[in-house]
Order: structure tokens, then sequence, then C-alpha cells
């Protein structure tokens, strides 16, 4: 089996001792169990009964690459792991994938294919394979003439579409010519993205300058910010937000003339508050950022409008104190799909996260 | 022949080249990637454009990884991803070969 590509069963304990101890020779640390459950399929090479290379996919990302060159050509077994790894995701009928790697990797990566989205000091981000991002940019709906128009984008899970979220976007759309909202793809919220997608439509259907665009992978995605998604350490969300943070930063708002995000004050969702003022370190000056209060809810007792607090609501399904959370448009579609919503939170979809 | 999925051929590996196909609105463009793209980019470029051209493809992106393939691994890979791509592998392409 010497040099040849094995599969790798990680429920094997012994199996997964090696794999580990290899990966920590090389300096990979993190082997929390909500990232190795992650894990999809893991592949090998063996040579002498020794692992000397290894890589794993989660999804539509690659993880856990670690390759000894010792005393094979630098770069070729590197080049077999991520090819193998590609070409089954490619069988799968996979044909866009992700890495985040040190940053002294990346140029390994580009050298077979990958191109890099945006860095940080330590991290960067990568992708390969087709649609790309320039195929998602060019995707996005433009008007005439916006490199001379004012363009504010806002990022949005809208789980679902609150009048906080309305009050933002309307603030947004009487300060510039033209408001893209990026609702968030990644599908692991009580709404599906479908359903929050056409929340956010129906919300703002009446603000004739407001484009709702998916995010796709860019935006506070599973791939770019899985702690959005996943309780996590800080220090992990800094790494994640400072990327996803950069990526709007380089790559979206340049090609889309965007020159300010709104951001909503978040008091109560730690991880929110902390990619908030990650975005506030990271997009100025190139972007601007402008962040709006919380608009006081109609009732006394309840100062902020949250889609927590709603989610709350359709769990009781005490339909009528949601009302003064949301507009017309959420309120029927929650009212026609409660048992539907329900069903799902009984099902065990957590509704207490984003 | 028409571009239908996305499809890929070969890998990464040394002496070998990875051709990934999918749809264009017209025209074949190539985005090719390779350590001697200065000596044989337009080498490479040419052979795959006329195998997608000789297998009657006229519209077509490309995304190609060279790892120092020769010209004949070019081509069987052009072939085989777009074969792939246009769903007619249960029809070998003889006569382009």
């Amino acid at each position: 089996m010497d040099n040849q590509i094995v599969d790798l069963y990680l429920k094997d304990a012994a199996t997964k001792h090696d794999w580990q101890a290899f990966l920590e020779s090389l300096g990979i640390n993190n082997f929390a169990e909500r990232e190795v459950d992650q894990i999809d399929f893991t592949i090998g090479i063996y040579q002498a009964g020794e692992l000397v290379a290894t890589g794993s996919v989660a999804g539509n990302v690659l993880k856990y690459i670690g390759v000894c060159n010792k005393g094979v050509t630098s770069g070729a077994r590197f080049n077999t792991i991520v090819s193998e790894l590609v070409n089954r995701m490619f069988a799968k009928g996979v044909y866009h994938l992700f890495v985040f790697t040190k940053l002294k990797y990346s140029e390994s990566f580009q050298h077979i294919g990958f191109s890099e989205l945006t860095h940080s000091d330590e991290a960067a981000f990568l992708e390969t394979g087709s649609p790309d991002v320039h195929d998602f940019l060019a995707d996005v709906p433009t008007v005439s003439d916006q490199a001379h128009k004012k363009v504010a984008g806002i990022v949005m899970n809208a789980n679902p579409f609150t009048l906080g979220h309305r009050y933002l976007v309307e603030q947004a759309a009487t300060e510039n010519d033209l408001v893209y909202v990026f609702v968030v793809n990644t599908d692991l919220s009580l709404f599906s993205t479908a359903e929050r997608e056409q929340l956010v439509r129906a919300g703002t259907s009446d603000l004739s300058n407001v484009i709702v665009v998916n995010g796709g992978d860019y935006m506070v995605s599973y791939a770019t910010f899985p702690a959005y998604f996943l309780p996590s350490k800080d220090q992990a969300i800094t790494y994640q937000t400072t990327l996803d943070a950069r990526i709007f930063r380089d790559v979206i708002a340049p090609a889309l003339h965007v020159t300010t995000r709104y951001l909503g004050t978040e008091p109560t969702s730690r991880t929110t508050s902390q990619y908030n003022q990650v975005l506030n370190q990271e997009l100025p000056p190139r972007v601007a950022v402008k962040v709006v209060d919380r608009q006081v809810a109609a009732l006394s007792d309840q100062p902020v409008i949250t889609a927590t607090e709603v989610r709350q609501f359709i769990k009781n399904g005490s339909l009528q104190d949601l009302k003064a959370y949301v507009p017309d448009t959420t309120a029927q579609f929650i009212q026609n799909h409660l048992v539907t919503l329900q069903t799902r939170i009984q099902k065990g979809m957590n509704i207490d996260g984003n | 022949m028409e571009i239908k999925e996305t499809a890929v051929a070969g890998t990464l590996e040394s002496s070998d080249i990875q051709i990934m196909i999918s749809k264009a609105a017209d025209g074949i463009q190539i985005d090719l990637q390779s350590d001697v793209e200065k000596q044989f980019g337009d080498q490479i470029r040419s052979v795959i454009t006329t195998t997608l051209n000789e297998m009657g493809v006229t519209a077509a992106k490309v995304k190609a990884v060279d790892k120092g393939a020769l010209d004949c691994v070019i081509k069987a890979r052009a072939i085989a991803a777009v074969q792939r791509a246009s769903q007619t592998t249960d029809q070998p392409a003889w006569e382009v070969l």
C-alpha cells in the first residue's frame, strides 16, 4: 500500500490517533470535536507503515491537509492529496471548493489552480472551480452608471425579516441611491434560505432602490464564517470575521461600487457584536460603516426588536405578540406556515442562535 | 456539441493537466495556469481550442491547471472533459482521436 491513496476512517480510534499525531507534528492543533465531526471523508498516503500525507473535506471546504516531504520531490504528495480531494468532490458534482490555510501555504494552493480571495496576517482564504466569485458578481443586478451612484450594502440572515431589519433597510434607502441587501445563503436557520429571501423581498418591495441578493458563499456563509452558526471561541470568531470583512472590502464592495455598509446594533448576540466590531476595524476607510440603532419597539416593556424574540413567539404560538415585531408580510407568512415552523422547532432546530 | 454541465478531467500531478469545462454564452474562453505559461501558454491554449472546435464546441468556459502535460495528454483530457460536460460519454468521439 506504499504511496497509494487510501481512505482513512476516523471512527477507528487507532487511525484517528495516528492521523491526529501526524497533523500535530506539523503544527495543526485544533481537534475540537465539533471541527472533526464536520469532516465528510479523509484520505491519506502511507509509506513503510507511517502516515506521510493526509487531507479531508467538510462540506465544500478542504480541511486538515498535512504533508511530509521527506525523501520525495517537494510538493508531489501535496499535489497528489489535493488532486484526489478535488477530483472526488468533482465526481460528486461539487465544482466549487474552498480552503482556509496559513498564509505561508497560500502560494502552494495557488500553484494548483486555487485563487486567493483574501488574506489576513495569519490566514488565507482561497477558492477553486466554478462558479467562482467573478461569476457570482456578474450575476448581481446592477443599475446604469452605478460607479457614480451612492451605493450601500447590508448583510442579513433575517430569520425572519422583522421591523428592525426593515428600519435598517429604510434608513439606508433614504440615505443612498441604491441599497444591496445580501441575504445569508447558508441554510441552517429556522426559516429556510428561500423563505428568508422571499420575506426580505416582500418586506422591501415598496422601496424602489433596494436590490435583494443571495449572499452566496461569500458573505457570512458556512464556509467563511462557521462561528456564526456554531458556538465558537472568541479567537476563532475574530479570525473568521476578519476574512469575511476583507472579502467584502476587497472583492465585493469594489465590484459593486459599495461605499457604505450598514449594520444594526447587536445588544444581545455576542458573535454578531464581535463581528460588528471587526467590521468597524477592517472596512474603513475604503468602505464606511454606518451603525443604525435598533428601533424602539411599539411595546413599552420591550426595548429592542430581535428575530430571536420572534422565534420564541413562533414556538409558543403567540401570533398576537408577534405583530408588533414584524411587517405584515412576515406575519402573514408565519400565520400560514405556523405548523411547519413549529414542527421544525420540535424536530430540534436551534432557535436561540442567529 | 453543447456543454450541458460543469465537468472536469485530469489531475494536478506532474505531467498532467486538469481541465474544467462549464457553460458559456458564446465563444471559448480559456483561463490557463501553468508554470511554463511563458514558453508554452499559446501552444496549450491552441491544443485546447483546436480539440474543442473539432468536437463542435463553440461556447465554453475552460479552466486549465497545467503541470507540464504533453500535447497528447492535453488533447485527451480536453476530449474527456467535453464528453463529460456534454453528457456524451456513452458515445466516444473516436474521429477526434
